[in-house]
């Protein structure tokens, strides 16, 4: 199997405070990867190492490698930028800009210099399709991205990131802000976007996890305690913490 | 004491404070209307300030100038002129023309004063007759007007009983405030060029691309001392250290363009503080959003971070404009008091603040002109209120 990431020792800190411990991973192509784990046990931590959003933050530090097609993100050769429009990123709460719909998804597109409008349109057009909210919008592409429900702000989230043809996209939590509703048809839209994209999605939820992803990681304390084929994680745990966990004996 | 007693003191207070806000500021526009109002018209703003004096040779007997209508005033069909005794905004007694006939002899003349001679100069309505010289039936010459403290009435029965008029010395309408109107939006419009860029600018720096070292928090406690400095400090400074810049440009003496510099620099503070409030607002999740999609930082400030600021930017913009058209102190020293009838950038000029601050500061005060000219600055503050308000809509549209 391709993969598309892979950690070798990678230690996070906050200050003097260590929140990745010691992280070992190799993240696979066209798979859904859910990471799973308490609050505060740093799943969204190592998430944003991988498109380096950690280095917005004051006083972080990182040691070890993350590897993306044989190249280390994390060497100084890197090209955040570059790194960024492959490897896409959805927030926990929908942040569109205060723009139009429209100017939302031809947002990183048009960053890239990308300026003929025709082209524009033939992106945004199917970055909505492909994020199933091009029916719901198409009569007001220039109408506020604010007007739109919570749900569909999130799916055209979604839908800017896919305007980038990213190979990539990371989740973080993209459901929690959601009612039930909003929330199945952004999983049903991950299940369709597993098939050109590799999906890395943060979730609270262990039901989530086990509906919609391949693989499985139980972080704890900064430490990645299990990973491994979803259906085995929540069958036949290997660790007795992460059963305690799954089994919703603690956190 | 029990809760309820508590809010309703509570409640009291803050209505019988805001009553009394309302109240104040409801008495200060009924005193400057009242005051203000009947001086307050058209011809005061279009006015220039300074009356010329002109001497127009006539040497003519006059005609038959009968009108139909009705005017203001005392007619002369002999001489198509309507005189009327007024008093003008600096309160004093004048000979007012009302109305001129077109074809009358008054109407346009040959200049004979010193320096323009044989210039083709006009008689208007508005203008005021200081002096007409005339010959008598009994051929003697002789002159009536103004100077002899005589009035409307009497003027125009000596020049319809005359044999002619040889010449004619009048004033052109001054008292007008044109002059300063164009001065202040003059200087509005200098400091907010000079200080709206580099204060958005610095304080996108400060905020976005600095660090939060000592040195940053110095900066930043720096520039909150400098809101509260003194404008008259400014003055100082303006003109010990600014006025060489402006000799740079060919000032000779204080001038509107140091006026406009020194302004710039009291708004630099305002704007700041106005943008980076604005800055600090926006949500940290547009700035995340923006940089994963790939986009540059200064991508991300510039096209979604600046855009959002764009309302709490407007509203500095607005305090600045405020504080320009109320400034006075910082101006005196830097572009004089002189009221000047053609203001340019490098000459000197007042703006209507400083206007009315000469106004009362003379011998007289003159309250009913001060209070006009207030007047007309709350119409202005309100217009552009209006303007930077439908600017600020224009940019938020998508901010619903």
């Amino acid at each position: 199997m391709e993969t598309s990431f892979i950690v070798k020792d990678l230690d996070l800190f906050y200050g003097d405070k260590q929140a990745l411990k010691k992280i070992n991973m190799e993240l696979y192509k066209n798979k859904v990867t859910a990471f799973i784990g308490p609050s505060g046990c740093g799943k969204s931590t190592f998430l944003r190492c991988l498109n380096r959003m950690n280095d917005l933050i004051e006083g972080c530090k990182i040691v070890g490698t993350i590897e993306k097609d044989g190249v280390n993100i994390y060497s100084s050769k890197t090209d955040i930028v570059d790194l960024r429009t492959k490897v896409g990123m959805v927030f926990q709460k929908p942040n569109p800009f205060p723009m139009s719909i429209f100017d939302n998804v031809a947002y990183g597109p048009r960053c890239q210099g990308l300026k003929d409008k025709k082209h524009l349109e033939e992106i945004v057009t199917k970055a909505l399709k492909q994020a199933a909210l091009y029916e719901e919008v198409k009569d007001r592409l220039n109408e506020s991205a604010l007007g739109l429900s919570g749900g569909q702000q999130q799916r055209l989230c979604i839908a800017r990131c896919i305007a980038m043809e990213p190979e990539v996209i990371l989740m973080d939590e993209p459901t929690s802000a959601l009612d039930p509703i909003a929330t199945a048809k952004i999983e049903e839209l991950i299940e369709e976007l597993k098939n050109d994209y590799t999906i890395i999605i943060v979730t609270h939820s262990m039901q989530q996890a086990s509906r919609i992803s391949d693989y499985t990681a139980f972080f704890l304390l900064g430490e990645v305690v299990e990973f491994d084929n979803t259906k085995l994680v929540f069958s036949t745990p290997k660790d007795k913490r992460t059963e305690d966990y799954i089994t919703g004996r603690f956190g | 004491m029990s809760t309820k007693i508590k809010d309703k003191i509570l409640n009291t207070i803050t209505y019988f404070a805001s009553g009394i806000s309302v109240f104040v500021l409801g008495a200060v526009l009924v005193f400057l209307f009242s005051k203000g109002f009947s001086t307050l018209n058209w011809d005061l703003i279009v006015n220039n300030y300074w009356s010329q004096n002109l001497l127009g040779t006539v040497d003519s007997v006059g005609g038959d100038y009968t009108i139909s209508e009705e005017v203001d005033g005392i007619y002369s069909a002999r001489w198509g002129i309507a005189l009327k005794d007024n008093v003008n905004s600096q309160k004093e007694k004048v000979i007012e023309v009302t109305y001129i006939h077109p074809e009358s002899p008054l109407k346009t003349m040959l200049s004979s004063s010193a320096g323009d001679n044989n210039k083709e100069i006009t008689l208007e309505d508005g203008y005021t007759i200081q002096k007409i010289d005339i010959v008598t039936s009994d051929g003697i010459p002789t002159f009536t007007g103004k100077i002899m403290s005589q009035d409307a009435a009497t003027v125009i029965s000596n020049i319809d009983s005359a044999q002619k008029i040889t010449s004619i010395y009048y004033k052109t309408t001054g008292g007008g405030i044109r002059s300063s109107l164009i001065t202040t939006l003059y200087l509005i419009v200098i400091s907010l060029v000079i200080a709206l860029p580099i204060g958005v600018c610095s304080a996108i720096y400060l905020h976005e691309y600095a660090s939060k070292s000592k040195l940053n928090k110095l900066i930043r406690q720096g520039i909150e001392t400098l809101t509260g400095v003194p404008s008259i400090v400014y003055g100082l400074m303006g003109v010990t250290v600014l006025f060489p810049v402006t000799q740079l440009f060919g000032a000779t003496t204080t001038s509107i363009l140091l006026g406009g510099l020194t302004m710039s620099i009291i708004l630099l503070p305002t704007i700041m503080k106005s943008t980076e409030e604005a800055l600090i607002v926006v949500p940290q999740s547009l700035r995340d959003g923006s940089l994963s999609l790939g986009a540059t930082k200064s991508q991300t400030i510039f096209k979604v971070v600046l855009p959002c600021a764009v309302n709490g930017i407007l509203t500095g913009v607005l305090l600045s404009i405020g504080r320009v058209i109320g400034e006075s102190a910082a101006l005196i020293y830097t572009m004089g008091t002189f009221i000047n009838d053609s203001p340019k950038l490098l000459s000197q000029g007042t703006t209507l603040s400083l206007m009315i601050w000469s106004f009362m500061s003379g011998e007289q005060p003159n309250f009913e002109l001060a209070s006009a000219i207030s007047i007309i600055i709350l119409v202005i503050v309100l217009v552009l209120n209006f303007i930077v308000k439908a600017i600020a809509k224009k940019f938020t549209k998508n901010f619903a």
